[in-house]
């Protein structure tokens, strides 16, 4: 690829940004479902919490001793608010294959001269703002709510696990594109996969509550990395150097799964040209 | 003539059934049959050129075009579409290739036609500056421009279809590919439609279009190629191809008679023409006869009706059409 057709992939690559933004702007609908669940799923673990912890001090010394923090809510809030957004890229690359599929416009998208990664994660990037959108929201819940506020280092720093960790969620959500081409339905991989991510990468636990072998399986998991990091930088007060090590395997991690990514796609783009399966639905 | 479109043994063969998982991971033997959906096609499209496809549902048309818009690897064969190989040089393909395959599905409804035609600028790697003017005249072009900030799902299906034909010119294609491009229209939408692809020609874009609508063909196309189950059964210009029947009128005819009489009145008529379809309905015999002169039949059809006590009801003369051609060549109407 020349450097002339990078820069035109990059204008398409936004332009299908654009493009799915504005269409999901047209079904307002959804922001509001976006303000209700970052606060209504952690909100409902927080009680739990409360309720079998009884106040007490030994349990939150414990619950300290274990996750780095004694802010339960900003622990649960910031863990789910990780999984929506984990969702939203789990789904995204898939989901938007998916969808061009059913409303039948994949066929002219594939008879464009765009790069395939346009259509993979352009529309998926846009789900980025709705990650942004739980971020601000899970925000002010936690500074209205609990009197926790993130400071602007803090956030900076956030942000910056996240960019770690975004190779590596699009990497498995380009992954499930590719099951979306192979065989058309990528729905109950995608709920398998989340299921997996909620049991074992600390959605709302830490990590070390499970049995050996399950932390085995759960460090091998990117999300893993992804949630301890945030919740070291913006609750625990953690420095970017003291979590180095996590972004690096983070980074490895991403890499290797891009590669992998790119090779599953390219083999079923050219199965399904084989057999014809670009228009079928 | 340079060439647009060079093809020689073009074959696809898909699996009918499927395969499941199961039989896969326990490496059982493929028992999926094969079905052969194009034939050994060859072409030879020249730069400029009207050329049609015309065939019957199911005789292999649409597969060709998708595996010439490079949507479809073929099983084996080899093209060349642009000056570029079909599989090795896909995307040079598509950067000088527009297409209507898909219809007006292929739009988003939640999006105006200018964002419709903005994404896909994009995508087709239009360049930035040139962009707004190229979709405002694509606009003007298809007749749209009134309604650019409408949302498509506010459009007809004739709206929808010029739409995707304006998003099809976005890359200022030398080759249009149009796949059966006046299904589901209304009679002026589709005149519309047949007299902006001769502007097209006139511009010197080579156009190749499918379509089981003989009178499209015959008004639009330069060449014609006839295919049936997958195979060219005929190539010719429109006039050529008729000529090729040997015959100039075809007659049309219905005759009161018995059962008994028809052998003869077969035999009759069957001696100045050539039959090419009867049916009994009602009592009545009705005959279509290709014939060198209509002037000849018709006499000769009154005279051996009256000597076997039968009656001529109706009478049509029509010249040879392409569906007369196509009967001819596969024993079948195109709609069949």
């Amino acid at each position: 690829m020349n450097i002339i057709d990078l820069r035109a992939d990059l204008r398409a690559f936004g332009a299908a940004t654009r493009k799915e933004w504005r269409i999901m702007r047209r079904y307002p609908g959804t922001l509001l479902s976006f303000i209700f669940w970052p606060i209504a799923l952690p909100l409902a673990f927080v009680f739990q919490a409360e309720a079998f912890a009884g106040g007490r001090s030994d349990t939150m010394g414990a619950f300290a001793t274990r996750t780095g923090t004694e802010q339960v809510a900003g622990f649960l809030f910031v863990g789910w608010a990780t999984y929506m957004w984990l969702s939203l890229i789990l789904w995204g690359p898939g989901t938007a294959l998916r969808t061009e599929q059913i409303r039948g416009s994949l066929e002219a998208i594939f008879l464009t001269p765009a790069s395939r990664l346009v259509v993979l994660f352009g529309p998926a990037v846009s789900q980025l703002i709705w990650a942004v959108w739980i971020f601000v929201v899970v925000g002010l819940a936690l500074w209205i709510g609990f009197g926790i506020t993130v400071g602007p280092a803090e956030a900076l720093r956030a942000l910056s696990v996240i960019l770690v960790g975004v190779p590596a969620l699009y990497a498995i959500g380009a992954l499930f594109a590719s099951v979306v081409l192979r065989f058309g339905e990528v729905h109950s991989l995608v709920q398998g996969v989340r299921g997996l991510f909620t049991a074992l990468c600390g959605m709302s636990f830490p990590i070390v509550v499970l049995p050996d072998w399950a932390q085995t399986v759960a460090l091998t998991l990117p999300p893993t990395y992804l949630i301890a990091d945030l919740r070291a930088v913006l609750l625990a007060g953690a420095g970017l150097g003291r979590i180095a090590g996590d972004l690096l395997v983070l980074a490895a991690m991403g890499v290797v799964l891009a590669l992998l990514a790119a090779w599953a796609f390219a083999v079923t783009e050219r199965h399904a040209r084989r057999g014809g399966r670009l228009a079928q639905y | 003539m340079s060439v647009a479109i060079e093809a020689s043994g073009l074959v696809k063969d898909f699996e009918k059934g499927r395969r499941t998982i199961w039989e896969r991971l326990r490496r059982e033997p493929d028992q999926r049959e094969t079905f052969r959906a194009v034939d050994g096609v060859d072409l030879h499209v020249g730069e400029g050129e009207v050329f049609g496809i015309l065939g019957p549902n199911g005789a292999g048309k649409t597969t060709t075009m998708r595996m010439l818009a490079t949507l479809l690897e073929p099983t084996s064969g080899k093209a060349t579409v642009i000056g570029h190989d079909l599989v090795t040089e896909s995307r040079e393909i598509r950067r000088r290739l527009g297409a209507v395959l898909s219809g007006e599905r292929s739009l988003y409804w939640k999006l105006t036609a200018r964002e419709n035609l903005e994404y896909f600028a994009a995508l087709y790697h239009v360049p930035a500056r040139e962009t707004r003017s190229r979709i405002i005249e694509l606009l003007e072009v298809v007749h749209l421009t009134d309604r650019a900030d409408d949302y498509v799902e506010k459009f007809s299906t004739g709206m929808r279809q010029r739409l995707v034909l304006a998003r099809a010119l976005l890359p200022d294609p030398t080759l249009l590919l149009l796949d059966e491009p006046t299904v589901g229209l209304d009679p002026q939408a589709a005149r519309d439609l047949r007299e902006r692809v001769l502007k097209l020609r006139d511009d010197g874009r080579t156009v190749l279009l499918t379509t089981h609508y003989m009178e499209e063909a015959d008004q639009l196309c330069d060449r014609i190629a006839i295919v049936d189950h997958g195979r060219i059964v005929a190539l010719d210009t429109p006039e050529g191809l008729k000529r090729n029947l040997r015959a100039t009128d075809v007659v049309r005819l219905e005759i009161q008679a018995t059962e008994q009489a028809e052998p003869s009145l077969l035999r009759r008529i069957g001696a100045d023409g050539s039959i090419t379809r009867t049916d009994r309905e009602a009592g009545s015999l009705r005959l279509t006869v290709h014939c060198s002169s209509a002037r000849t039949l018709v006499p000769l059809a009154i005279d051996a009706a009256r000597a076997e006590s039968a009656e001529v009801r109706h009478i049509e003369v029509l010249p040879v059409s392409l569906e007369d051609v196509f009967i001819s060549l596969t024993g079948r109407a195109l709609r069949e």
